[in-house]
């Protein structure tokens, strides 16, 4: 549930799991949701995503949130820099 | 002895649009002229421009110097790195910053007095694009200026690209396939490219509406899917041009209705270029571009390209179907590809069984790899005391990220049949029997 501004840390925690069972199941991932380090980087060395990845999950959050990723350089690179990052994105975009 | 000029487009045209502003032939020689009067004495040179118009100016200022451009689609340090390193890079260009074993130089356009459209030999060795060899180090390609020239005017002529026409490609310009139809159709062939970088389906819509029609898409089956699925609106298309990996028809019917434009796929190579194309719904026939002369037999299939001088292998079964085309019969079972990159499994297997701490291991891939755009590799692996985390960390030096094993199963032996043969149906049953 949101309570209109500012999301509190119950709303937060609870999307990032559910963004993290997604990009489990929209990439077909080993780990289980709950194994993935909401800091680590989602691309190169921490979960080990790349490019293909990277549309898949742009594809998943269009379909699930309602609205587009886009590559605007740097800010790309803060989104997609972890779970915790990639959630709070879609907490402020999401249309749904 | 025979040459071409740097472009073959009449100065008032228009070559490409950076944003909103367009750039013409003439504006786009004397930025040339400028950037290759800063540029060091000797090549090769190392271009790895994001921006696609940087890349262009910055290969024909090389080429103007009589220097080689190095193409890496591969962006990541280490194969940089391994590049400049194995290939004799003396420079880099790059719009980004990197480390790099030799000096990185950004390549600013701005125009200077003098605006030439220098002759360049078509033997000259314009650019060498890159693969996977078989152990994982890069294996260089040779392009004379000769070849890249007649590619450029075939296909032109083959898609019919026109003065006017405005081409988005959604491939680096550092890639053989995003090479030949964005940076060198602009200069021989015809149509104004654009600049920017666009990856997800939202920037590709966007500078497609920031560009003037008519409008040529150059994408790959991946990208297509993600546009068809995220549903955002497309301006009206001139058509689209898809490649890297086999286009399914049913995708190709989807996206004709969506955005109203004839989708055709180009068959090539980073070894050979651009060599075949065909209209997906037209059926399964692949129409030669124009000089192209293929030998196909029992054996295999290769390909004599104007301009390059020897046939070139192809990794791919061939059989003719009459009227001087040809369909494509399957891959030869050793050579996966994956976001447009082509990696061999013996080779990724080698590169396997060399990580300190492994056993044995083979790398298998799945029966839909030719017909699913997001399918991945498998990896049975024999490693006590090694997590697969481990493994895929150690193999992540060394591969490219498109064939990291996913997933990874780790056995105490392989499976093997009664003689003995690593069973590839016993791990295809483990790794995906989900």
């Amino acid at each position: 549930m949101r309570h209109g501004g500012r999301p509190n840390l119950t709303t937060t925690l609870s999307l990032e799991a559910e963004v993290a069972r997604l990009i489990v199941e929209a990439l077909h991932l080993e780990v289980t949701a709950e194994e993935i380090d909401p800091e680590a980087p989602l691309f190169g060395e921490g979960l080990g995503l790349d490019s293909i990845d990277a549309l898949e999950i742009a594809l998943a959050v269009s379909r699930r949130y309602g609205f587009q990723l886009r590559s605007d350089d740097e800010r790309n690179h803060r989104i997609f820099a972890s779970l915790r990052a990639l959630s709070a994105h879609i907490e402020k975009n999401r249309a749904s | 002895m025979a040459a071409f000029p740097l472009t073959s487009r009449a100065p008032g045209e228009v070559i490409f649009h950076r944003g909103v502003v367009p750039v013409t032939v003439a504006r786009f020689l004397a930025e040339v002229a400028a950037l290759a009067a800063r540029l060091p004495g000797e090549g090769p040179v190392l271009n790895f421009c994001a921006d696609r118009y940087l890349a262009l100016v910055g290969f024909a200022a090389a080429l103007s110097r009589g220097q080689t451009t190095l193409l890496s689609a591969d962006r990541s340090p280490q194969r940089l790195a391994d590049i400049a390193r194995g290939h004799g890079a003396r420079y880099a260009l790059s719009d980004t910053g990197a480390a790099l074993p030799v000096p990185v130089l950004s390549p600013e356009a701005a125009p200077g007095d003098a605006a030439p459209n220098p002759m360049v030999p078509a033997a000259m060795v314009a650019a060498i694009g890159f693969t996977s060899g078989s152990t994982g180090e890069p294996r260089p390609h040779a392009k004379p200026w000769g070849a890249l020239v007649a590619g450029a005017r075939g296909a032109a002529e083959r898609f019919g690209v026109t003065a006017g026409m405005s081409i988005l490609g959604t491939v680096p310009a550092q890639h053989m396939y995003g090479f030949e139809t964005t940076v060198m159709m602009p200069l021989h062939g015809g149509g104004a490219g654009h600049a920017g970088v666009v990856f997800y389906p939202s920037d590709i819509a966007e500078a497609l509406a920031g560009l003037p029609a008519p409008r040529l898409l150059v994408t790959t089956p991946l990208q297509m899917r993600a546009l068809l699925g995220s549903e955002v609106a497309l301006p009206p298309l001139a058509g689209v041009i898809s490649a890297t990996a086999p286009l399914g028809e049913e995708m190709a019917a989807e996206a004709e209705a969506a955005w109203g434009a004839p989708v055709r796929e180009i068959y090539g190579a980073t070894e050979a270029g651009s060599i075949a194309s065909r209209r997906t719904l037209d059926g399964e026939a692949w129409e030669p571009y124009p000089g192209m002369r293929f030998e196909i037999d029992a054996e295999g299939a290769s390909v004599s390209v104007p301009g390059l001088p020897a046939p070139v292998p192809l990794s791919d079964r061939l059989e003719w179907v009459g009227e001087g085309r040809f369909r494509l019969e399957g891959r030869l079972a050793d050579m996966v590809k994956l976001a447009g990159k082509r990696a061999s499994l013996a080779g990724l297997t080698r590169i396997l069984t060399g990580i300190e701490g492994v056993e044995d291991g083979v790398f298998v891939a799945p029966d839909d790899l030719d017909v699913n755009p997001r399918a991945r590799l498998a990896a049975a692996v024999v490693a006590p005391g090694m997590s697969a985390a481990a493994v895929v960390a150690a193999l992540r030096a060394k591969v490219e990220p498109a064939f990291l094993p996913r997933p990874v199963v780790m056995l105490p032996a392989l499976p093997r049949d009664a003689v003995g043969k690593v069973s590839r149906g016993a791990i295809v049953a483990l790794a995906w029997k989900r």
